[in-house]
């Protein structure tokens, strides 16, 4: 159901995610056999995730740059706007993965695009792992506000 | 961390293109530095300012899975044949290949990754101006050799790994007061006599992380009289450290223990009068001010305290007359202000003890230190 071209399409800003890692990181947060259709908004692309005919949510990936080498992530988002995980698809610093993490991840988890997400209060940091912390909470807080932004506009749903 | 050009295009022909191309390449610069400013209690010792550390980073990435990282330093500001101080260095310079989260091959001159400071090293991630006194004497920071290896993260999540076989340490340089520091080659025509292995193991959630690590091989450089074994001379190091933050409050602890078994052939051959174990370590405990005076600020201005213990005369070999003044105790109470995460402004006191009490003085350090 996922269409490979599609998945190669996903990352419009920075490296692409694997299409293997991806399609495992959707069925992960959505369960599987999902169906996921892309649509194109400004420059991401977006995934509407659904079974049957009931919308489960959204996705998109996107890329920050660590120290210096890009961190390719994805931010899932349920119909009700609420995060639902986030999932690291690349990551290649030498330091620092620690952001790949379930404990660290799951921080994230339900918040809104009105909650406040601040490394060092409400996202804890790690240590050694500094600037991959700041750059990925940056990255999330931004599609979040652009998938919740583009559902309330109508440009997903 | 500043991306250059490469990666700009890049981006702009996948964009405009709307077809992901396999292009990769980039090359980024960072950096870091401090500025330190000492001034000793004591007859005829005025303050003294350095630019202590400037470092220019330079990583390439040459596709997905293959880059090279590298930091060149010049400490003290200025190098001179036959001038005081100062030193030009390559502080690291390794290529890596990435095969998987789990595995990442490493080569070249890498640190060694034990304690704390070794790794993480920039001047914002520490508090109080200078290093501690333990990441000198004990842990020989910044330690670097060139060696092969592997990195990554264990499946299931929390654990991390390093791994690296690495020439070893040259026992000429050994000393009493600084240990194995002087022993380090640093990428230097370094003598694979005693090839060595070292490694650590991390733990981490959020807030918290624990580490462990190890170092063990021989240091005999295949010198005639400590023999030209691959483990003669051996040193075996173990090390273990914890970091906790938690709201406003910040901890850290270190310790660690080097046996230098051979410690009594060594003093024979060059007069080091190296102890045969070095132990000790430190805790750091740190409030951020700010916490409770701005609570909304994400500036920060930790107030900290830091206990050192160690001994390089820990135990000494026969032959060899331990030495008090090297059972080191200080404590460094002071002030960080970060204005940012990667900016640091800095001020302790220092009250420099031993149990021979020898030279007991306090210091007054202020430094100022940055990273990109």
């Amino acid at each position: 159901m996922i269409a490979g071209l599609a998945l190669l399409l996903l990352a419009t800003q920075g490296p692409a995610a694997p299409p293997a890692k991806l399609a495992a990181s959707l069925a992960r947060l959505f369960g599987p056999g999902v169906r996921s259709d892309t649509t194109r908004v400004d420059t991401t692309t977006v995934l509407r995730v659904s079974r049957g005919d009931s919308l489960l949510g959204f996705a998109a990936v996107g890329n920050v740059i660590g120290k210096d080498q890009p961190i390719t992530f994805l931010v899932a988002i349920g119909p009700d706007d609420r995060l639902k995980d986030i999932d690291i698809l690349v990551y290649r610093e030498p330091y620092g993965g620690e952001v790949a993490y379930e404990a660290w991840r799951r921080q994230f988890r339900g918040a809104r695009v009105t909650d406040s997400l601040r490394v060092g209060k409400e996202i804890r940091s790690i240590s050694g792992a500094t600037i991959s912390v700041h750059a990925v909470t940056l990255g999330v807080r931004r599609l979040l506000a652009d998938l919740t932004a583009w559902h309330a506009t109508g440009a997903i749903r | 961390m500043r991306s250059l050009f490469g990666w700009a295009v890049c981006c702009a022909l996948v964009t405009t293109g709307g077809r992901r191309l396999d292009c990769q390449e980039r090359t980024t610069v960072g950096g870091y530095g401090e500025v330190h400013y000492a001034n000793a209690t004591g007859p005829n010792t005025p303050g003294r300012a350095t630019l202590r550390r400037f470092v220019v980073y330079l990583a390439h990435s040459f596709d997905d899975r293959l880059s090279f990282r590298s930091e060149l330093e010049v400490e003290d500001a200025r190098v001179e044949p036959g001038g005081r101080a100062g030193e030009l260095e390559i502080e690291q310079a390794f290529l890596d290949y990435r095969l998987a989260d789990w595995l990442t091959l490493r080569t070249g001159l890498v640190l060694v990754p034990v304690g704390i400071i070794n790794e993480t090293h920039e001047p914002p991630t520490f508090n109080g101006v200078a290093r501690p006194g333990f990441d000198n004497d004990v842990l020989p920071t910044t330690w670097r050799e060139i060696g092969i290896g592997a990195a990554g993260a264990i499946p299931g999540g929390g654990v991390s790994y390093r791994v690296y076989l690495v020439n070893g340490l040259r026992a000429q340089g050994f000393a009493a007061g600084e240990g194995i520091r002087e022993g380090r080659q640093e990428g230097q025509d370094a003598t694979f006599a005693n090839p060595s292995l070292t490694g650590r193991l991390e733990w981490a959630r959020p807030g918290l992380k624990l580490g462990g690590s190890f170092w063990y091989g021989g240091s005999a450089a295949a010198d005639s009289v400590l023999g030209s074994g691959t483990f003669d001379a051996p040193i075996a190091l173990v090390s273990a450290d914890a970091r906790y933050d938690k709201g406003a409050v910040s901890l850290r602890a270190v310790v660690a223990n080097i046996s230098v078994k051979d410690a009594g052939a060594i003093d024979a051959r060059y007069g080091t009068a190296v102890g045969s174990r070095i132990a000790g370590g430190y805790v750091e405990g740190a409030y951020n001010l700010l916490h409770a005076l701005a609570p909304g600020s994400s500036q920060k201005l930790n107030a900290f305290v830091r206990h050192e213990r160690y001994d390089t005369h820990a135990d000494v070999p026969a032959g060899v007359t331990r030495d008090a003044s090297l059972a080191r105790r200080m404590t460094t109470l002071g002030l960080t202000y970060k204005p940012t995460w990667n900016t640091a402004f800095k001020g302790d006191y220092q009250l420099v003890r031993n149990a021979g009490g020898v030279g007991e003085h306090e210091v007054l350090s202020l430094g100022v230190g940055y990273q990109f």
